[in-house]
């Protein structure tokens, strides 16, 4: 039994866990996240989320920022485009992460790392399924070593 | 002298004795041939001092935030880049276009000094008079006559705006340009051609020759925040380490900034220390903008909201992949 | 006087690269930069100018002073381990070295910089002099003799036609010279003979420099007629406020210290800073110093004004970088003149 385990942990510790970051806007995408949680839907536990008023309050700079400290993947999930809290805000979340996005591939970033959803209160589903597609596309790219603040130490 | 020297000498004695403005903002000599120096002059004895050749490169607009705090009308001389930089700043309300008054010269093209170095053709340089496609280089040991697209600055190569557009007066006659065909996009797509990694392969290192001197922000018309977010040290704003993660924090953010805005005067890159292509990131965005939501026109109309504050009920949506439902 | 043949040169790169990290003046897509010497460097000893000064190699635009980890309520601070290696750079002009002396008289008194220390006397100093003058040049007006050795030097060297004339000047610079013996020989009587007329020459042409005239001992009002002047609200009006003139100038040495902040831990950093931008002063109480003009004028000031009331020298060397790279042409020589320093 002993010896199992002390293989299993080491194994453990060469398996690559990515980390992906989640900026999901308060009144759709997390609330989708909780009723994910509620109905026992299946999604990776190594996301962070950050909970922001709304999808458009996500300034690249937190996206940039994220790639720096560590982050392998970034998710940016709101509510539909006419659906918003706020009226009009993802109508600019979408233009500006439209420019925005392919700035990032245009650098080099792979553009399976950065990830921008639209995901309502009802869609446990949806999220469920995002989160765990961009949790395999970013284990098979592999840990993100662009971007990187080299004075950041996990 | 130039006739175009002699024009805008006696519009500024004309509009400044009158009091029509305050101060003209111009172009004066400096210690070497190749420097024509920005110049303000509120005197009308200190005019001879103006003058128009084919070095009059910068962008003098960006002066007339500092500028108008000081006295109420100013007059201005503007090229057609610099024109579009200007209803840039017009239209972020940083000028009131009621204290202008635009001086239009039509600009052919500037001539760039490196170039001129790099051929060893500054020895001796007396003067240089430039004629459509041909350049004409006075100097002591004889006349020497040069192609222009060899010598003009990078930026003026594909100018599309030789002429200004906006302006109370216009000094010179209305010029064509004959831009060959070339792909305003052509670096552009080359470096989209790229694979990932060789992409990240060159901007990584283009920026890492940044020496963060911010001479790009400065001089750019557009850049022209009160406090800039790179002037903000909290923690984890921005970053004063030279890292190469702050450096493209930097360019990336600041072209982030622009976006929609960017007039592409090439400005940015002519300025840089370190000669980092700065202009192909700002021109990524403006082609993505022209192909996502249409022409792209910063700097030619000031009644019109740039792209990136508007928004369509039915823009293109890349990241629409399942429609609704559970 | 020994000499060596530029057709040697890379054997004489191989040898110092084993014992010392090498650095030259190599062309980089146009733009010429002390980088490490590699087999396929393009090294370039024409061109009078660096792109940025050699003053990064004791000064570097980015030093962190010590990490910090913080554990619960355990604050850990660590100093970083001492860089070991010998560098050596070949080529510093002679305006350069002497902005290196400038830059000693202020991080070398007491209390002394420590680290600015360790990396002074870790590095060799192979200094090239100018047989011909740029335009953008006014190291006469500091009594800066481009042919002639400052102090610090370790070599001196002379590129003339095919050869590079090697002079030693200090003991390291003898034990460099014993590890190549094998690769200089020594300067016949003819090669001594072509040194003198290149400096008679050399004379001749800095006469004709456009900045010749360029004297600021004739800068003799007072500190307060100075800095009260009606000058400064001229020609300060087109600078932009970037930081490109102090970061490529050799002399320039203002810095900041911040703290980089990684969450559990981080470090504590000096940079680089300009006088120029609009928070250099700001202190806890404010900034004296709001608008450009003042900054602008702080900064001439100091290099002609202060820093010689302190130590004696002027704190420019008249390299010209600042001429060249100004976007709107602003530099001190105009300033100088401005303020009187101008042999009619």
């Amino acid at each position: 039994m002993f010896l199992e385990s002390k293989e299993e942990v080491i194994i453990e510790k060469e398996e690559f866990k990515p980390l992906i970051v989640a900026f999901c806007c308060n009144w759709c995408s997390y609330a989708g996240a909780d009723l994910a949680g509620t109905s026992r839907q299946n999604y990776p536990a190594n996301i962070r989320i950050i909970k922001v008023p709304c999808s458009c309050r996500v300034n690249p700079n937190f996206v940039l920022r994220a790639f720096q400290n560590g982050a392998d993947g970034v998710v940016i999930a709101g509510c539909h485009p006419g659906d918003c809290h706020y009226s009009t805000g993802n109508y600019f979340t979408r233009r500006r992460l439209t420019i925005f996005t392919n700035l990032l591939d245009y650098i080099g970033i792979e553009r399976e790392r950065l990830k921008v959803d639209w995901i309502s209160a009802a869609e446990a589903n949806k999220f469920a399924s995002v989160m765990n597609e961009v949790l395999e596309k970013v284990h098979k790219l592999g840990p993100n070593r662009k971007l990187r603040d080299v004075r950041w130490k996990r | 002298m130039e006739e175009i020297t002699l024009k805008t000498r006696e519009i500024a004695y004309k509009d400044l004795s009158t009091g029509k403005v305050d101060r003209v903002i111009g172009f004066a000599k400096g210690d070497f041939i190749y420097e024509s120096n920005p110049t303000f002059i509120s005197d009308i004895d200190e005019l001879d001092a103006l003058v128009w050749d084919s070095f009059c490169v910068n962008n003098l607009s960006k002066y007339l935030i500092n500028e108008l705090k000081d006295v109420k009308k100013i007059g201005i001389f503007l090229k057609g880049c610099d024109s579009l930089g200007f209803n840039q700043l017009v239209q972020d309300n940083k000028v009131d276009s009621d204290n202008v008054l635009v001086y239009g010269v039509p600009c052919e093209g500037m001539v760039d000094p490196n170039k001129l170095k790099k051929d060893n053709l500054l020895k001796g340089l007396i003067d240089i008079k430039r004629s459509g496609e041909k350049i004409l280089l006075i100097t002591k040991q004889g006349d020497k006559e040069l192609k222009a697209k060899e010598y003009e600055y990078d930026k003026c190569i594909n100018c599309k705006h030789p002429n200004p557009v906006v302006y109370s007066e216009l000094l010179g006659d209305y010029i064509t340009r004959n831009n060959n065909v070339v792909d305003d996009f052509q670096e552009i797509k080359e470096i989209e051609a790229m694979n990932s990694e060789e992409r990240f392969d060159y901007w990584s290192k283009q920026f890492s020759k940044c020496i963060r001197c911010y001479a790009c922000r400065n001089i750019c018309p557009v850049c022209s925040c009160d406090k800039c977010i790179f002037e903000n040290y909290e923690p984890g704003i921005s970053g004063k380490g030279k890292v190469d993660s702050e450096d493209q924090f930097f360019h990336i953010i600041r072209a982030y900034h622009v976006a929609g805005r960017c007039v592409d005067c090439g400005e940015c890159s002519r300025v840089c220390p370190e000669g980092i292509s700065i202009d192909k990131l700002n021109r990524k965005i403006i082609k993505d903008i022209t192909e996502i939501y249409g022409e792209y026109d910063a700097g030619l109309n000031t009644s019109k909201s740039s792209v990136l504050v508007n928004y369509e009920l039915e823009d293109f949506d890349p990241f629409e992949s399942i429609k609704g439902g559970k | 006087m020994k000499k060596i043949t530029l057709d040697k040169l890379s054997e004489l790169y191989i040898r110092i690269s084993q014992e010392y990290d090498l650095f030259v003046p190599s062309d980089e897509e146009g733009v010429v930069s002390f980088t490490p010497w590699k087999d396929d460097s393009n090294v370039d000893f024409d061109v009078l100018k660096t792109n940025l000064s050699p003053k990064s190699f004791i000064f570097p635009q980015c030093e962190t002073l010590f990490n910090f980890k913080s554990e619960g309520k355990k604050l850990s601070i660590e100093r970083l381990k001492n860089d070991e290696n010998k560098f050596l750079i070949f080529g510093v002009r002679p305006c350069d070295v002497k902005a290196f002396h400038l830059l000693d008289n202020v991080f070398l008194r007491e209390p002394m910089d420590r680290l600015y220390e360790e990396k002074r006397n870790r590095g060799t100093i192979i200094s090239m002099g100018c047989i011909e003058p740029e335009d953008t040049c006014f190291c006469n007006s500091f009594n800066i003799d481009p042919l002639c050795a400052q102090k610090g030097v370790d070599v001196f060297t002379l590129k003339i036609k095919n050869n590079i004339f090697w002079k030693v000047e200090t003991q390291k610079g003898r034990d460099l010279t014993v590890m190549l013996s094998g690769l200089l020989e020594e300067a016949s009587e003819d090669d001594l003979k072509e040194i003198e007329l290149v400096k008679e020459s050399l004379n001749s042409k800095l006469e004709e420099l456009p900045y010749f005239n360029i004297d600021p001992q004739k800068i003799d009002r007072s500190l307060i007629e100075l800095f009260e002047s009606n000058v400064w609200d001229e020609i300060s009006k087109s600078c932009l406020g970037c930081g490109s003139c102090t970061y490529v100038c050799p002399t320039c040495h203002c810095y900041d210290i911040q703290d980089y902040d990684g969450g559990k831990g981080g470090e504590r950093f000096r940079c680089w800073d300009s006088c120029m931008y609009s928070d250099f002063t700001l202190m806890a109480h404010g900034n004296p110093r709001t608008t450009q003009k003042e900054r602008f004028r702080q900064r001439f000031m100091h290099k002609l004004v202060y820093y010689p009331n302190n130590f004696n020298e002027y704190a420019c060397v008249g390299c010209g970088r600042c001429v060249e790279k100004c976007p709107v042409n602003m530099n001190i020589v105009k300033v100088i003149r401005e303020l009187g320093g101008e042999n009619k």
